[in-house]
């Protein structure tokens, strides 16, 4: 325990010190909320009369841009609607900087013969980056609060109301981010080689499952062919057909994506089956799903991740 | 109980043994050198023994504790160049270590600093750091936590003389304390002021584990070098080389290292084959050149 509990000081103390750390929360912290705002101003200031003309109320859709809780909420929403994603960057470059570094600098000889417990290692590293993680997500939700009461002072806008369910999105996808450390981790690690690993972590997601996604495109599931003839005959479609509802990226980013129903609903869209085409089950996945995928994601990449880590030799 | 008991260690690395069947103890308090060429195995048994890398067979034991494990924690290391986070500072960096490590205050950093005399570039960001500095505060690092055994690879390396002089005297004032230290090098000159015993390790295999002087003695009796000069060199080298030695130049005459039975008898082997020597000096065989000639021989010394 004290292993645990000494590392976990330590690679903060390590953040602390990084310039890349304050980098990120000054994106997540000003930027983001300033940008929000900004586009808040121009839709008040400037565009206001282009929306009156088609009924729109332009007041109501400030509030949904620059208001707190809507900062709070387009902050959680960026976070996980980009691609490759803010929350991937930022858990990529943590993970780099605590464990792609010790390769780099060729500082696993000094840490593991400071702390020579390796579990106690990984796990306070991988406790690090989720405090981190914690630290930006919380930070960002009262920077929603300042920068939204700043603008509160020269826009039509209110507080807003719904701070419970968006506190509970921002605590769940803090806790979804752990899968994603430990994807990381792994991939790092595994991959001996930095650059790779972050390209890696960027993109292997999205080549898998964009490469999923061509291949039902393509070949299509729907009426049997050639193509899932074998699928069919071991009674494998109707899984393979269910696949992206498993997807790690899917699942991952569900808190992220959850408010978009608000902002739909705000300019009268409807989102349909339809229009996802092979991935139209995706608006099936509901939060308690994603979080026992995400949870059994966790362990997987945990147990391969623990298991090389303790075993490998470093050279 | 041995500070360091390590017993029939291997490592192999796909078909080829960097650490082949290696057994030694080291008691408390005890000063080693280990000695060997560069690829002979001394990194590689001592990254076993701080639990970097796992062996292929045997086992390693530290203060009586397993390793990898607990024992571990009483250790200090510095193993090949040291290497530090280059965003800190030498202070920050060391302040990492004591926190990951846990057990050591702030006041312990600085007095690790003043030992190595780094107060004044504490607060340098490691970029700024020369090789010297980086091997001092290494060696700064290691102490910190007052550990029981010093685990060394080539401490000195890359440093001027005054430096493998600071680092030296270093090294004595902490084997005073009584901390058990195992350090290795692969020049005989820059241990042997520092070391009583040595294990010399060759290929993987060790070759030698005893006292300095016992290496010395052993190697010096096998062999004996005469430098030699005649009135006709030509025939001396010819007669040399008949009785199937190795010949080469010296300062003046020639040089030939005879087994120590036939060493008695060259001169009048030599006369008997009309050969007329000037000059014969015995020479005393350095240290350095003994070592030297162990790990080329690559053979156990009677």
């Amino acid at each position: 325990m004290n292993g645990y509990l000494n590392t976990v000081r330590a690679e903060v103390f390590k953040l602390r010190h990084k310039r890349r750390s304050y980098v990120i929360a000054g994106l997540l912290w000003i930027l983001l909320p300033t940008l929000l705002l900004v586009v808040g101003w121009i839709l008040q200031t400037r565009v206001a009369g282009t929306f009156a003309d088609e009924g729109i109320n332009v007041t109501e859709v400030v509030q949904q841009v620059a208001s707190p809780i809507a900062i709070a909420r387009n902050s959680l929403l960026i976070l996980g609607n980009l691609s490759p994603s803010l929350l991937i960057i930022i858990v990529a470059l943590t993970a780099a900087l605590l464990i792609g570094e010790e390769r780099t600098q060729n500082m696993w000889k000094t840490v593991l013969t400071a702390q020579p417990n390796r579990g106690a290692v990984l796990s306070g590293k991988i406790t690090a980056l989720m405090l981190f993680l914690g630290v930006l997500l919380a930070g960002s939700l009262v920077a929603s609060i300042v920068f939204g009461g700043l603008g509160t002072l020269f826009l039509p806008t209110t507080f807003g109301a719904g701070w419970g369910e968006l506190v509970g999105l921002y605590a769940l996808q803090w806790a979804f981010g752990l899968s994603a450390t430990l994807f990381a981790f792994l991939l790092i690690w595994l991959f001996r080689s930095l650059p790779l690993g972050i390209i890696s972590i960027f993109f292997l997601p999205a080549v898998l499952e964009g490469g999923y996604t061509f291949y039902r495109t393509v070949v299509g599931f729907d009426r049997l062919n050639r193509f899932n003839a074998l699928l069919e005959a071991l009674q494998l479609r109707n899984t393979v057909q269910e696949l992206p509802r498993y997807f790690f990226t899917t699942n991952l980013y569900a808190p992220s994506r959850e408010p978009i129903s608000v902002i739909a609903d705000l300019f009268g869209a409807q989102l349909s089956s339809d229009d996802l085409g092979p991935l139209s089950n995706l608006l099936t996945v509901d939060l308690d799903r994603a979080a026992l995928v995400m949870a059994v994601y966790a362990l997987l990449f945990g147990v391969i991740l623990f298991w090389s880590f303790t075993r490998s030799d470093v050279t | 109980m041995s500070a360091i008991s390590v017993t029939q260690l291997s490592k192999r690395y796909r078909r080829s043994y960097a650490v082949d069947n290696v057994s030694f103890t080291v008691g408390a308090g005890e000063v080693v050198g280990f000695l060997g060429p560069n690829g002979a195995g001394k990194t590689t048994t001592l990254r076993m023994l701080a639990g970097l890398i796992r062996p292929s067979s045997g086992e390693a034991r530290i203060l009586g504790a397993g390793v990898p494990g607990p024992g571990l924690l009483q250790v200090g290391t510095m193993i090949e160049e040291p290497s530090f986070y280059p965003y800190l500072s030498g202070y920050d960096n060391l302040r990492y270590t004591t926190l990951l490590h846990g057990g050591v205050g702030e006041a312990r950093i600085r007095e690790v600093l003043a030992f190595v005399r780094m107060e004044a570039a504490a607060d340098k960001k490691l970029s700024a750091y020369s090789q010297g500095m980086r091997q001092r505060l290494g060696l700064a690092r290691a102490l910190l936590w007052r550990p029981k055994v010093l685990l060394l690879d080539e401490p000195t390396n890359g440093l001027d003389p005054v430096g493998i002089a600071e680092i030296r005297e270093n090294l004595r004032l902490v084997a005073q304390q009584g901390v058990t230290v195992l350090i290795s090098s692969h020049i005989l000159a820059e241990i042997e002021k520092l070391v009583e015993r040595v294990l010399v390790i060759e290929k993987g295999r060790l070759l030698f584990d005893g006292p300095l002087h016992q290496l010395t003695r052993q190697l010096s009796a096998t062999e004996i070098t005469y430098e030699l000069t005649a009135t006709d060199e030509t025939a001396l080298h010819n007669a040399l080389t008949g009785y199937g030695y190795e010949v080469t130049a010296a300062e003046t005459g020639l040089s030939v290292q005879v087994p120590q039975g036939e060493a008695d008898a060259l001169l009048s082997r030599l006369a008997g084959d009309d050969v007329k020597v000037r000059e014969a000096r015995r020479k005393e065989e350095s240290l350095e050149s003994a070592y030297l000639r162990l790990v080329r021989q690559d053979s156990r010394p009677s």
